[in-house]
């Protein structure tokens, strides 16, 4: 198997072109089911309701200077799948995603290229975001950090000690992306524990905040413009999403968390993006 | 190496961390909330921008930690040793000890060397960090290595956790002596037992083996300063040499020192009678005095005297053991938390 020869996101040697958003998100779609569908199962639903954020985050970061944090190591399929749309990664990854010996692997460890850090065990990444952006201004450099995380991470108590520290310490070059999904291994999120208001939360923890439709391309780049330019606290932008968006051959009843995707699905799942994708070029 | 009684300093950890300090600009200091008690208060007044408060937050600040490890700069955590232990394990695993990052984690008040009770006496700590692959793990004597263990860990690869005594630490050694991070350093040659001992038990193992000697036992001293890795030349050469070995640790018995010698001794098919004194997979209650304590829980030199009496299966009575001013904790400048 190959090993990626772009390691991380803010590699100096780092290139990619967004040219639309829009087409970017498919194509994480479209990557996803094709890494997931060899074994049948796996984190489809993250990466379905991430795909917006992903193709936002690689427009709005600067390659080879800004950093990407995924937090929820389940996610990392959404920036590998964007990866390899975008060139930054072999085409190999979709057919050695999760694979024995790979070193794309299906939750994010040390090895993982193209993210800057990743965590399996939930709700650390902020920490490491912020110890970056924290680092940053200690000397002085111009960098962004994007921090992907997930709703059912903000129940461990870590990512609130993290969010004190960096609003506390000021980190204005810090953005963080969670995903609402509202969706978690027992079920939905909010019959598990309740977390609304989420943004009334960060806000109170001295945050600048947005809550915004996270399939709205639009509404998130203005979100990561506003962000960008709130020049004294970190960011937070609360993405409303579903784990189901974008794939309307999924049954209703799809589980979210860990997706089951029979051949015959994946390949209706690849023929309907497919003409997506052919209908936007159209 | 000096006689009992011992003399005291105060800070040796603090006041030699602030000279590395100023000769590494890459170091930052993190502060658990134990700021004056970890004696980086030192630290925090001559470099406030390579000071970072990271508050009652230990998974948070281990996570930040690794992060600017990551980035090239070479930090020190210090807080007390069961919060930077038990309470940020997992945070120290994937954040700090799976990427081998240079984070030196500086753990304060070991085993029962508090009056603060089952909460705040780390006697897990060493079998915690022993269990991390890539960890390095050092417990070092007295004020003396105190004083030079950051300069000690500061270039070795990878994390590090230093277990540190607070307060008043009595000074064992000779000013002359080198801390060694590689090797356990063997005080003593004697034939019929060997005392391993790591830690501020050293002084207790000593007291143990002047008494052995005065009653006719030849007795080998071996101070571990390093728990992993271990260096286990130096314990199968001493225990070729004896009949007996008894370890003295102040951490529970599970997964720290004896453990350690324990599987060096039956992985090389090294058979001898082993006693671990150490606290005996209990909590230790109903504390005030250090004293009280290391009797109530084993620790004291009638313990690893009895403990070598009982190895070597000598006949009548252990020798009696004289009071051990040599274990009392300091009640100067740093009262407990």
């Amino acid at each position: 198997m190959l090993m990626p020869t772009v390691r991380r996101f803010s590699d100096p040697g780092s290139r990619w072109t967004v040219t639309d958003p829009v087409e970017l998100a498919l194509r994480v779609r479209l990557n996803a089911v094709r890494m997931v569908a060899p074994q049948g199962f796996g984190y489809l639903g993250q990466a379905l309701s991430s795909a917006e954020q992903v193709a936002a985050l690689f427009s709005a970061a600067r390659p080879g200077r800004d950093r990407l944090v995924c937090s929820p190591g389940h996610y990392v399929i959404g920036p590998f799948a964007a990866a390899v749309a975008l060139g930054l990664l072999d085409e190999s990854a979709l057919r050695d995603y999760g694979k024995n010996g790979s070193g794309v692997e299906a939750i994010g460890s040390e090895r993982s290229p193209v993210v800057d850090h990743t965590c399996g065990s939930l709700g650390q990444g902020l920490s490491a975001a912020a110890g970056f952006a924290l680092s940053d201004r200690m000397r002085g450099r111009d960098v962004r950090t994007f921090a992907m995380v997930s709703d059912g991470e903000l129940e461990e108590g870590q990512v609130w000690e993290a969010a004190m520290f960096a609003a506390h310490h000021g980190l204005a070059s810090l953005t963080v992306l969670v995903d609402a999904n509202n969706s978690q291994v027992d079920g939905p999120v909010d019959t598990v524990t309740t977390l609304e208001p989420i943004a009334a939360k960060w806000e109170s923890f001295g945050w600048h905040t947005a809550d915004v439709d996270g399939h709205d391309p639009v509404a998130l780049a203005a979100a990561l413009a506003d962000a960008d330019a709130e020049p004294d606290r970190p960011s937070v932008v609360v993405c409303r999403t579903s784990t189901s968006h974008g794939l309307d051959c999924l049954p209703p009843d799809a589980d979210g968390h860990f997706i089951k995707l029979s051949p015959e699905l994946a390949w209706r799942a690849i023929d309907e993006l497919t003409r997506e994708l052919e209908a936007l070029h159209a | 190496m000096r006689r009992p009684p011992y003399p005291v300093r105060t800070k040796p950890y603090g006041t030699a961390f602030l000279e590395l300090a100023r000769e590494r600009p890459e170091i930052v200091c993190l502060s658990g909330d134990l700021t004056r008690q970890c004696e980086i208060d030192l630290f925090q007044a001559e470099f406030p921008e390579r000071f970072v408060h990271a508050a009652m937050a230990e998974a948070n600040m281990m996570g930040v930690a690794g992060a600017l490890a990551r980035s090239g700069h070479l930090p020190f955590v210090h807080t007390f040793g069961v919060f930077a232990t038990r309470r940020a394990y997992d945070q120290i695993a994937n954040a700090i000890a799976y990427p081998a990052l240079p984070v030196r984690i500086i753990g304060f008040m070991p085993g029962v060397s508090t009056p603060g009770g089952p909460s705040h006496q780390a006697i897990d700590d060493v079998a915690l960090m022993r269990a991390l692959p890539n960890m390095t793990v050092v417990d070092v004597a007295d004020a003396v290595e105190t004083a030079q263990v950051a300069r000690a860990v500061a270039d070795l690869p990878g994390p590090v956790y230093v277990r540190l005594k607070r307060g008043e630490i009595p000074v064992v050694f000779d000013d002359g002596h080198r801390l060694s991070l590689q090797h356990a350093e063997v005080l003593a040659r004697g034939i019929d037992v060997a005392l391993f001992s790591s830690g501020m038990m050293l002084a207790t193992t000593l007291a143990a083996a002047r008494t052995l000697e005065e009653a006719g036992v030849s007795v080998s001293v071996v101070h571990v300063p390093t728990l992993k890795p271990l260096d286990g030349a130096t314990v199968r050469e001493v225990a070729g040499g004896v009949r007996a070995l008894v370890t003295a640790e102040n951490h529970s018995v599970v997964g720290g020192l004896g453990s350690a010698v324990a599987e060096t001794l039956a992985e090389a098919g090294i058979g001898r009678p082993l006693r671990r004194i150490g606290i005996q997979d209990t909590f230790a209650e109903g504390s005030l005095t250090a004293p009280y304590l290391f009797e109530r829980y084993g620790l004291s030199v009638r313990h690893v005297v009895d403990a070598a009496w009982s190895a070597l299966d000598r006949p009548g009575p252990a020798p009696e053991t004289p009071d051990t001013p040599e274990t009392t904790t300091g009640s100067g400048a740093y009262s407990p938390v």
